[in-house]
């Protein structure tokens, strides 16, 4: 699903460049459940941003869903985004001036589906996270986990091979986090590849592939490639 | 994103905080309105011009002095012996002149003529009767009340076979003229009319201010003009001792005048326009900064850069456009209000509305692009780190 070779980041600074990441190779096959690990500042959210092509590397070779993604522009990264990757925060992001099916129809409504297909889908994807009842409510009338679901939700609905997770329970309690995971493990199980990115080796413990990251390098460590 | 959406995502957007989107209309609102009544305006007073052009009529002829010039009432033979198109000649002698009825006074324009002036077809009498060849050829003291002389003088009611006392003489009431109307100058409804041989023994000359010509048409009164031209120059040696004009002529160089007017007030308006415009594109960056962190989320989620132009370029037309209809309606309640309120006709012209929408469409646009601009170039990462 993700094959990256010697990916490089660098990050102009006052007063010269600093590597973020240095010469990262790996392959994260369909199907996983993997957890891409650190501390703040071991390059992991720099890492994800280049996965999801919110930012192009300085140097190194990507390959998404067996397509070479390296010369992508914003807008091919836009289109494959909008295909391929489903978002979900650390933050959850949703707007606060939509319904959570408002939220959910979002990536439908750049991919230019119809407003009653859109709707109609969103719905059914809303109903699926079990939040049926509540897809008429705003963000801020919701429990974090349920905004939480909505997210998840709203990265579904186009029906992605991939989801990029960003701390995903960072903003949650401990059981509303375990919910989201489990969530997230289900999603897994019907065939979606899921990447984490946490700081947390608990939640690192509840995927089969755990990328641990320091210093803007990858450890050959701590489980490695398992899967 | 299709267009329909971008427009449904701009117009909750505008919904969702009423208040600020009203206040930031405010600008173009009133510069609309603005544009609207004063064009309205403007046009008003033209038409007020036009009206009075009506009142003489277009093809009457001013024949004038110049100063020095010698012009008596042989004059009116003159020009009758020598203008054959001429269907009437009319001799004007005019006067300021204090008229008093018991302890009211009252200054009014006089004018001395004969029954010839109601020929002219711009007499229509309220009630009496105009000046009669009997008043000349008799000298009687008979006078015609303007609308607003009888009104000053005797309220509503009708004065005629009252007296009124006129240049140390006393006058009796034959007859008064309906309104007018508005007008620039002194209009026929601040005049009175007297005999031609009164006023002149009264003001002890045998000079006259003026002879009117006039024809039955258009071409005749042109002809006439260039006639009359022709033998006064040639009589007096200068084409200045003598003018001759029609009144729509002399008109015409008011009218002039009152369009540059109107372009003025219209201009200002604009203006005003331009500013509402630049209050628009303060908002629009406000709301582009506090929605960093949504521009990134819809980056994320797949809008392309023009998504976001779109997306914001349109709410920014939504608000110019919005005003622009409330400002319309607007300047229609204005326009219905300014008679009543100014005291000056306004007279409305759907133009002034086309103007005023292709201004606020084009203030929308212009001052709507720099912020979506602005938006779609923010990095999507940077938009989503963004706080708030």
């Amino acid at each position: 699903m993700i094959r990256v070779e010697r990916l490089v980041k660098d990050y102009p600074m006052a007063g010269g460049t600093v590597r973020a990441l240095h010469d990262v190779s790996f392959e994260i096959p369909t199907g996983s459940l993997a957890a891409i690990m650190g501390q703040s500042g071991s390059g992991k959210t720099t890492l994800l941003n280049l996965l999801a092509g919110l930012d192009g590397p300085t140097s190194g070779r990507y390959w998404l869903n067996g397509r070479d993604v390296s010369g992508f522009g914003v807008v091919d990264w836009s289109r494959e985004r909008n295909r391929t990757i489903g978002f979900v925060f650390q933050a959850f992001n949703l707007l606060p001036t939509l319904s959570a099916l408002g939220n959910v129809e979002l990536p439908l409504v750049y991919r230019r589906v119809p407003p009653r297909q859109r709707r109609e889908r969103a719905q059914a994807v809303l109903e699926a996270m079990g939040l049926a009842h509540r897809a008429h409510h705003r963000p801020t009338e919701l429990s974090g986990g349920q905004q939480q679901r909505v997210a998840i939700a709203r990265a579904l609905v186009g029906d992605p091979p991939l989801l990029l997770a960003d701390e995903p329970t960072g903003n949650l309690d401990a059981e509303t986090g375990d919910e989201i995971l489990n969530l997230l493990a289900a999603l897994n199980g019907q065939g979606r590849t899921i990447v984490i990115v946490t700081h947390s080796p608990e939640v690192a413990a509840r995927c089969r592939m755990v990328l641990q990251m320091r210093d803007g390098r990858l450890l050959p460590t701590a489980g490695g490639v398992g899967a | 994103m299709t267009w329909a959406d971008s427009l449904r995502t701009a117009w909750a957007g505008m919904w969702s905080s009423k208040l600020r989107a009203l206040l930031t209309m405010l600008g173009v609102i009133i510069g609309v309105a603005a544009v609207i009544t004063l064009v309205a305006i403007g046009n008003g007073a033209s038409q007020a011009v036009a009206s009075r052009i009506e009142t003489l009529g277009t093809n009457v002829l001013f024949v004038t002095p110049g100063p020095g010039t010698p012009f008596t009432t042989r004059q009116v033979a003159y020009i009758r012996d020598n203008t054959p198109v001429a269907r009437v000649v009319v001799p004007l002698l005019n006067s300021g002149g204090q008229l008093s009825v018991g302890t009211s006074t009252l200054s009014a324009l006089v004018v001395g003529t004969t029954p010839g002036y109601q020929a002219l077809g711009a007499i229509h009498l309220a009630a009496g009767r105009f000046l009669a060849p009997a008043d000349l050829a008799l000298n009687r003291d008979a006078v015609v009340l303007g609308a607003n002389v009888s009104q000053a003088l005797f309220g509503g009611g009708n004065p005629v076979g009252a007296h009124v006392s006129l240049l140390g003489q006393r006058f009796t009431v034959v007859g008064v003229l309906q309104p007018v109307g508005q007008g620039p100058g002194t209009s026929q409804d601040n005049s009175v009319f007297i005999p031609l041989p009164v006023a002149q023994f009264l003001l002890s000359t045998q000079k006259l201010s003026a002879v009117l010509v006039g024809a039955s048409s258009p071409l005749a009164a042109s002809q006439a003009q260039d006639l009359l031209t022709n033998l006064y120059t040639n009589r007096f040696g200068s084409a200045s001792s003598v003018t001759v004009a029609s009144e729509d002529q002399v008109l015409a160089t008011l009218s002039a005048t009152r369009a540059t007017f109107t372009n003025l007030l219209a201009g200002t308006a604009l203006i005003s326009l331009v500013v509402g415009g630049i209050g628009i594109m303060n908002i629009m960056l406000v709301s582009v900064t506090e929605r960093t962190r949504e521009i990134g989320v819809r980056r994320a989620v797949g809008a392309v850069p023009e998504d976001v132009v779109l997306q914001f370029l349109l709410e920014a037309m939504v608000l110019s456009l919005t005003g622009g209809a409330l400002g319309v309606g607007a300047g229609l309640v204005m326009v219905r209000l300014a008679p009543v309120f100014l005291k000056t006709p306004a007279v409305f012209t759907p133009s002034a509305v086309v103007l005023a929408f292709v201004f606020s469409t084009l203030v929308g646009l212009v001052f709507g692009l720099y912020p979506a601009v602005k938006a779609s170039r923010l990095h999507p990462i940077d938009a989503l780190r963004h706080s708030g």
